[in-house]
C-alpha cells in the first residue's frame, strides 16, 4: 500500500493536535475526521487492517480534505500529512473504491489533450495568452495534476505524457505556467525545460506602476505551502502599484477555498461555498479592497458563490495595468 | 444506547430537530477521532489494535439554546453527555466512556465582543484558543493565555480543567483570566455568573464551574481579560550545578515579589535530555530561564535584578540568547518527534506545592518511580510559579512498555497511582493544569478527604440524573 511510505507520518500525526487549527475544512465542519490527526488515525486503522480501506466514512473524509498543506507548512518537523492523504487516495483508487463522483470526474480528466499554437522561444500555459507577446501557447485541460490529486496516478501519467510531448514538439525551452496547481505539478517534471510561474515572468519583464490601490493578495496553497512561498506574486503586485494589506487574522491559515484539492468545488460544492463564506466574512470591514489571487480556479470559486466579490487574478491585474 | 433500534432513531431525530441533520453525526470516521483524546491509555489501546469506546452520536450545537435543548433531551432519555472541545486533554476527561452523546463545542466559535475599555473579550466557549488569540491580537491586544496546547484546545477546554499558559507567572491561570461565564446546567437551564470576578455577593459561582470538567454543566460563553501587547519581552537563562540551586534562585525571584512573566526550571535529567535535544544546549546541570515583559525600561530593570538573584547560586550565565531561544522554541517541545510518543509509555505527573514542599514532592515521586519501576526514566521541570510555590511538571518515560495493552495500561496506572500518592503525602496537590478526568478520579476522595462530599453533593443537586460526563473527576459513573 502507498500509505506504507508514510508510516512516519502516521506515527507522528495520529496523536498530534498541534496543527489542527489550520485545517480549512476542519475549521468549517468542526469534525474530528477533518483534521490531520483524524485522517492519520484512519490511516493507522487501515495500516492495521486493510479491510478498513473500504470504509465509506473514511473514504469520504479523505476526499473531503482540501489538501491546503498549511498543516505541513506549520509543522516544526514538516511531517507530510498532505502526502499521506494523497497516498491513501491512490490506495483507494487502486482498490477500485473511489466514490462514483470521483470516478466520473477522473474519466473526464483522462480525456484532456494538448495542442500548441504559434511560435516563440517560450511556451505559455494558462488562460490569458494575449499577455504573452511572442510566446507560443499550449492549450488543453489539466496536465495531470487533478488526476494525481484524486489518486489516479496511472491516468495522470498518461495525460502528463501527452502534455510533455506537446511541449517537447514545440521546441520551446521555457514554459510559463499561470495556474499554481499546474506550476507545482510541472516545475520539476520537465528536465529539459525551464518552468516558471507567470508572476516570476512578469517580475522579470518589469512592470510599470500604474496607480496606487489597496489589495489583498490571497496566498496560494500551491505557491506558499508546496513551492516554498516565492516572493514573485507579491513583488509583481508591488511593481504594479498595489499596496498589499493583511487579510484574516494570521498568516498561517489557508484562505484559498480548496485550491490544494484542485477540483474541490466540483466534488464538494457545499464545503467550497463554506470555505468561500469564511473569506467573505473576513473581508467584511475591508471596504472596497480588491482581492487578487494567483489562481483562476480560486477566483472562479469565489465569484461563483458571490458574483459581487471583487477578486481578480494576477494576470488580470497585469492586464488592467496595460489598459 | 444501541444503534439502529427505535429508541436510538427517536433520540437522533429529536437531536436533529434541534441542530439540523448535518450536526448530528454517527459515522465511523468521526467516532474514531472522538474515541481518542490526548490521554495515553486510549492512544495505547488504539496502537495495539483495540477499539476505544466511541460515542453513539456526536452533536455540534450552534448556540447556547441548542445546548440547553440537547441536555434536556439527554435528561429525558438518561443519556450520558460528554462535552468535547479540542480533544487535547491528557486526562481522558473528554472520552465518552459510556457512549452516549459527545457534545462537540467547536461550532460555537465566535468572538462576540472585544471591549477595549474594560479590556476583555467575550467569546463562545468552542473557539480554538489560537483563533481567539489571533482575533484579539488583530485588535491590538493579547489574551496572554499562551499554552503549548493553544493551537488545539478550546477556550471551554481550558476553563473545564483550569488550564495554564506559558506566561501564567505574571498573567495568571485561566481562572485568573475569566471575568464571568455563561453556563448551561445539566438540566438545561441557562445561567450567567456575576459580571465581575471580585465581589462580596456570596461564593463565586464562576469558580464552581472553573475546573468542573463538564461534570456540572456546559460552559457556553466566557468573558476573559485581555492585555496590551507589551513593548518589550526579554529572556535570560542560567545554568545551575543542581536543581536545588536553581530552585533557590527561582523561589527567591518569587518571594522577593518580582513579577516575571515566566520562569522555567529543568532538572538535571531534563536539561540533559530535553534542553539538549530541542535547544541544542549541551550542559550538565539544571537549566533555568526567566522572562519579563512590559515597558522596556522596567523590563531592563527587572532583568537586572533577577540576574543578580540568579548569579548568587548559578554556575554559568547562559545569556539572553539561550533565553530567547527557549521562548522561540517553547512549543517545539510538544511536536513530534520532540514530544514523547508511542511505543513509549509516558505520563506527566503534574503536581503543585508550596516552596516548602515542592522539592520533597519531586524527590518523593522520583524515588518511588526509581525504586519500583526501574524500567522508567524520570525527568521534571518546574513551569508555573506563584508567590507561594510552583508547579512540578514531572514525567516518567518507559521506552519499551509491555506489548499486551492490558499489561501496559496496568503498569501505567500503577506508576501514576504510586507517584501521585507519594506526592500527596508530601503536601502536593494534583494537579496544576491538566485536570483530573478519568485518569485521576480515584484519587480525588483521598486528596480532598471529607470535603469531597461537598463536591459530590453539588454534583447530585445540579445533575440529578448524572448525565454530565459521568465517571470523571471522581464522580460516579453510569455503571458498565
Amino acid at each position: 500500500m502507498h500509505i506504507e511510505n508514510y508510516l512516519n507520518v502516521i506515527d507522528a500525526c495520529r496523536f498530534c493536535f498541534m496543527c489542527r487549527h489550520l485545517d480549512p475544512v476542519g475549521n468549517v465542519t468542526f469534525r474530528e475526521a477533518d483534521t490531520p490527526r483524524g485522517r492519520a488515525l484512519m490511516c493507522d486503522r487501515i495500516r492495521m487492517d486493510a479491510a478498513n480501506l473500504s470504509n465509506p466514512d473514511y473514504i469520504d473524509a479523505f476526499y473531503r480534505s482540501a489538501l491546503s498543506a498549511a498543516n505541513r507548512f506549520h509543522c516544526v518537523s514538516d511531517y507530510d500529512e498532505t502526502g499521506l492523504v494523497l497516498a491513501v487516495r491512490r490506495d483507494i483508487v487502486e482498490a477500485d473504491l473511489a466514490p462514483a463522483a470521483v470516478k466520473a470526474l477522473a474519466k473526464t480528466l483522462e480525456k484532456d489533450a494538448f495542442s500548441v499554437k504559434g511560435k516563440g522561444n517560450a511556451l505559455y500555459f494558462g488562460p490569458t495568452p494575449e499577455l504573452y507577446k511572442g510566446c507560443a501557447v499550449i492549450t488543453g485541460g489539466d496536465p495531470g495534476k487533478a488526476l494525481a490529486v484524486l489518486g489516479f496516478e496511472a491516468a495522470s501519467k498518461k495525460v502528463f505524457a501527452r502534455f510533455k510531448k506537446a511541449v517537447t514538439d514545440s521546441g520551446c525551452k521555457t514554459l510559463i505556467v499561470a495556474e499554481p496547481s499546474a506550476f507545482e505539478f510541472l516545475h520539476d517534471r520537465l528536465p529539459d525545460v525551464k518552468v516558471i510561474h507567470s508572476a516570476a515572468y512578469f517580475v522579470e519583464q518589469g512592470m510599470n506602476k500604474t496607480g496606487s490601490r489597496k489589495a489583498v493578495y490571497l496566498e496560494s496553497d500551491f505557491l506558499k505551502n508546496y513551492c516554498g512561498n516565492p516572493s514573485a506574486p507579491r513583488d509583481l503586485l508591488k511593481q504594479l502599484g498595489y499596496k498589499l494589506v493583511p487579510f484574516g487574522t494570521n498568516v498561517e491559515e489557508s484562505y484559498a477555498v480548496g485550491e490544494g484539492a484542485v477540483v474541490y468545488d466540483t466534488l464538494y460544492p457545499t464545503l467550497a461555498e463554506r470555505l468561500c463564506q469564511r473569506v467573505y466574512d473576513l473581508a467584511e470591514g475591508l471596504g472596497k479592497t480588491r482581492f487578487i489571487t494567483a489562481s483562476q480556479t480560486v477566483k472562479d470559486t469565489l465569484k461563483k458563490y458571490n458574483p459581487a466579490f471583487d477578486v481578480i487574478t494576477l494576470e488580470e491585474a497585469v492586464a488592467l495595468s496595460q489598459d | 444506547m444501541t444503534p439502529k433500534n427505535y429508541l436510538y432513531e427517536m433520540i437522533r431525530s429529536e437531536l436533529t430537530w434541534v441542530v439540523g441533520d448535518e450536526y448530528v453525526q454517527a459515522n465511523e470516521a468521526d467516532n474514531l477521532g472522538h474515541s481518542i483524546d490526548y490521554y495515553w491509555v486510549p492512544e495505547c489501546w488504539h496502537d495495539r489494535g483495540e477499539r476505544p469506546t466511541p460515542p453513539d452520536l456526536v452533536v455540534y450545537p450552534g448556540n447556547t439554546q441548542e445546548v440547553a435543548a440537547i441536555l434536556k433531551i439527554a435528561n429525558t432519555h438518561n443519556i450520558p453527555v460528554t462535552p468535547w472541545g479540542g480533544g487535547s486533554g491528557s486526562q481522558g476527561g473528554a472520552l465518552p466512556i459510556y457512549g452516549g452523546i459527545v457534545l462537540d463545542m467547536k461550532r460555537m466559535n465566535k468572538v462576540i465582543e472585544i471591549d477595549p475599555v474594560t479590556m476583555c473579550v467575550t467569546a463562545e466557549a468552542g473557539i480554538n484558543a489560537q483563533h481567539l488569540e489571533w482575533e484579539v491580537e488583530k485588535a491590538g491586544f493579547s489574551t496572554m493565555h499562551l499554552p503549548a496546547s493553544i493551537s488545539c484546545a478550546t477556550l471551554g477546554g481550558f476553563i473545564a480543567h483550569r488550564g495554564t499558559g506559558v506566561l501564567s507567572t505574571k498573567y495568571g491561570k485561566i481562572e485568573d483570566m475569566i471575568m464571568s461565564l455563561e453556563v448551561v446546567t445539566p438540566t438545561g437551564e441557562i445561567i450567567n455568573t456575576l459580571p465581575v470576578p471580585r465581589h462580596a455577593s456570596g461564593p463565586s459561582l464562576t469558580e464552581l464551574f472553573l475546573g468542573s470538567e463538564g461534570t456540572l454543566g456546559v460552559v457556553t460563553k466566557a468573558v476573559m481579560k485581555i492585555h496590551p501587547i507589551p513593548a518589550a519581552r526579554k529572556f535570560h537563562a542560567y545554568l545551575f550545578e543542581t536543581m536545588h540551586d536553581a530552585m533557590v534562585a527561582g523561589s527567591q525571584l518569587m518571594i522577593s515579589r518580582m513579577r516575571p512573566a515566566v520562569i522555567r526550571l529543568y532538572d538535571e535529567a531534563s536539561t540533559a535530555r530535553v534542553i539538549k535535544r530541542v535547544l541544542n544546549i549541551d550542559r550538565k546541570g539544571a537549566y533555568l530561564v526567566f522572562g519579563f515583559d512590559g515597558p522596556e525600561k522596567i523590563v531592563d530593570l527587572e532583568m537586572e535584578e533577577a540576574c543578580k538573584i540568579c548569579e548568587r547560586t548559578s554556575k554559568e550565565d547562559l545569556g539572553t540568547e539561550a533565553g530567547q531561544s527557549w521562548w522561540k522554541n517553547r512549543y517545539k517541545f510538544f511536536y513530534p518527534p520532540y514530544m514523547f510518543q508511542l511505543p513509549q509509555a509516558f505520563g506527566t505527573l503534574d503536581t503543585v506545592a508550596t516552596f516548602a514542599n515542592i522539592e520533597n514532592v519531586y524527590w518523593a515521586m522520583k524515588n518511588v518511580v526509581k525504586e519500583n519501576f526501574p524500567q522508567a526514566a524520570f525527568i521534571g521541570h518546574f513551569s508555573h510559579w506563584y508567590d507561594w510555590g510552583c508547579m512540578l511538571y514531572a514525567r516518567f518515560i518507559i521506552e519499551e512498555p509491555p506489548q499486551d495493552p492490558n499489561e501496559a495500561v496496568a503498569l501505567y496506572n500503577r506508576i501514576w497511582d504510586m507517584a501521585i500518592r507519594a506526592a500527596i503525602r508530601e503536601g502536593g496537590v494534583i494537579n496544576e493544569h491538566h485536570g483530573v478526568g478519568l485518569k485521576l478520579g480515584r484519587i480525588m476522595r483521598d486528596l480532598y478527604g471529607p470535603a469531597f462530599n461537598v463536591l459530590e453533593s453539588l454534583k447530585k443537586v445540579l445533575d440529578p440524573n448524572n448525565i454530565m460526563n459521568p465517571g470523571k473527576m471522581g464522580f460516579p459513573g453510569k455503571g458498565v
